[in-house]
């Protein structure tokens, strides 16, 4: 099953968004920090898709993005912003590092899971 | 200044109070999402938004909260600067009154970014792809 990681730093998020892929031939994992999900992935971990909140202390979301994007495992990866920011100019600096999308909390649920389908091409 | 010390009194209080409402609301959430994935309850819309509303409300109160501190901060320092020198309370005070309003202003654009979908100028309900 493709790998999804789920980077947020509140618990009550990543609890949510645990609804939502709990239905999903997906298998997931959640971090409540960017550098501790960065650690295991220069370990050798290997996810097929990341969500990521931006505003978190110690990392925010795209330093972590910065920081996926100069190892080479996942420089390609894709990678969706899940936050309650919508300024243009954060959205452009995300697409400048490569980011896939941007949902704006509070998400939709089945929107979630159509994105999380599209990217991953799961069967619908 | 004893006035000054009853207004860092009541914002202690008030960060006080919004912790501990934060802590609670925290653990309301996290106690409702447990049943529900323990039960395996299907989640529509309605609920899944309302179980996140509980997120932008813990962070509008964590920004408020940097703002209390910040208030408390340079309250202090002008309390202290007075204090020591009367003389010098003309310019503490304008220097307070910068401070309190780039608090002000930097709580104002955090309340609009922390907001999400639940703020009525903010952006449509898609996913944007790029």
């Amino acid at each position: 099953m493709p790998l999804v990681i789920f980077v947020d730093d509140s618990e009550t998020a990543l609890a949510s968004t645990r609804m939502v892929t709990n239905s999903m031939p997906i298998e997931v994992k959640q971090y409540t920090e960017a550098q501790v999900a960065l650690a295991e992935i220069k370990a050798g971990m290997i996810p097929d898709l990341i969500i990521t909140d931006l505003n978190m202390p110690v990392m925010n979301g795209l330093e972590f993005l910065q920081a996926l994007r100069d190892n080479p495992s996942t420089n390609r990866t894709p990678t969706l912003m899940l936050t309650t920011e919508t300024k243009a100019e954060l959205k452009q600096q995300g697409k400048a590092l490569g980011l896939t999308g941007w949902i704006v909390k509070p998400f939709n649920p089945a929107q979630l899971k159509q994105a999380i389908t599209r990217v991953l091409r799961l069967p619908a | 200044m004893l006035i000054l010390d009853s207004v860092d009194s009541l914002l202690e209080h008030i960060e006080v109070v919004q912790k501990d409402v934060i802590s609670l609301s925290n653990d309301s959430l996290l106690k409702m999402s447990s049943y529900i994935e323990k039960n395996q309850l299907e989640v529509d819309e309605d609920i899944s938004t309302a179980l996140q509303y509980q997120d932008i409300i813990t962070q509008q109160l964590m920004a408020t909260i940097e703002a209390i501190e910040s208030m408390r901060s340079s309250i202090k320092r002008f309390s202290h600067a007075f204090e020591s020198d009367e003389n010098l309370a003309q310019d503490s005070m304008k220097k307070l009154q910068e401070k309190l309003n780039t608090t002000l202003a930097e709580a104002k654009d955090k309340k609009n970014r922390f907001s999400g979908k639940t703020s009525e100028n903010e952006a449509d309900d898609e996913i944007e792809f790029f």
